[in-house]
């Protein structure tokens, strides 16, 4: 029986949203006070969305300790407390909207996915990150 | 169009399989295999799939779905500790896996005896940061 099963974790960061590609003027216009060169910061909240068949000796979909292992190496500590800019390699490049890091994250998850889970255990379906109470960014995989 | 409704219910489980060693059960389940039990209050969304009824405007009667609810739900596990008190969890783990797939059982043949409307999905959520979502042996 296939069963949908998501989990949140909640990490605190620094970031400054600017664009090399685009000038100091449109950089301003485009992120308005994200633009603000000396950063600023969320508490974000990541939801993990996985689909599989709950084991019937368990009755788990997943191993939810190995869940939160995978979460705490491939998100928390790179972006507990983190300035997402400086501190994060894609991010070097990359502008770190939700949009962005919501990618971010599930690149992470799924270069690591093998090494937790089998092939017949759970799969990642969507990742959902919260910037604000009011900005949310989902990615379905 | 989907419909959404929400109730809650505090109730006490204990997850640990028979199946398992006592030091498999603690490394599965962790802190929830305390043979002593523990709690939460759980929330259940249940959504309902249809279209509006020309006459009425409404997918399903909204009173007969909170009844069922009460009955089928409320009734059965609020203040109950599951795995003595609720079948199937005498045998199977009460996870939030399975609590949600037995809440399916219950209501999907009560939904609408017209057949118009359809449960959609049953989402359970054990704590604020873990919830499980079950559509059906389809979905």
């Amino acid at each position: 029986m296939t069963v949908h099963l998501s989990r949140r974790y909640t990490f605190c960061a620094s970031h400054r949203l600017h664009s090399p590609a685009l000038t100091d003027a449109q950089n301003k216009e485009i992120y308005g006070k994200c633009n603000n060169p000396n950063g600023h910061g969320h508490n974000y909240e990541v939801e993990l969305t996985l689909r599989g068949h709950v084991d019937p000796v368990t009755g788990r979909v997943v191993d939810l300790g190995k869940l939160d292992l995978l979460a705490e190496e491939q998100i928390m500590i790179p972006f507990r407390h983190r300035n997402l800019n400086e501190e994060v390699p894609a991010f070097r490049t990359e502008v770190p909207t939700t949009e962005n890091l919501a990618t971010e994250v599930v690149l992470r998850l799924r270069a690591a996915w093998p090494m937790m889970f089998s092939s017949e255990g759970p799969s990642l379906e969507k990742v959902r990150i919260w910037e604000t109470e009011r900005n949310i960014c989902e990615l379905g995989i | 169009m989907i419909i959404s409704k929400q109730v809650e219910f505090s109730a006490s489980h204990i997850c640990r399989s028979p199946q398992l060693s006592d030091a498999e059960n603690e490394r599965v389940y962790g802190a929830a295999a305390n043979p002593l039990g523990h709690g939460h209050n759980y929330i259940v969304e249940v959504a309902i799939e249809g279209l509006p009824q020309p006459v009425t405007g409404m997918i399903l009667d909204l009173k007969h779905l909170k009844t069922i609810l009460e009955e089928k739900v409320l009734d059965v596990y609020d203040h109950r500790l599951l795995n003595r008190e609720v079948a199937p969890f005498d045998r199977v783990v009460p996870t939030v896996e399975n609590i949600a797939i037995d809440i399916w059982n219950r209501l999907e043949p009560h939904i609408d005896s017209t057949g118009r409307a359809k449960l959609y999905s049953v989402r359970v959520h054990e704590t604020s940061e873990l919830f499980v979502e079950y559509r059906g042996e389809q979905g």
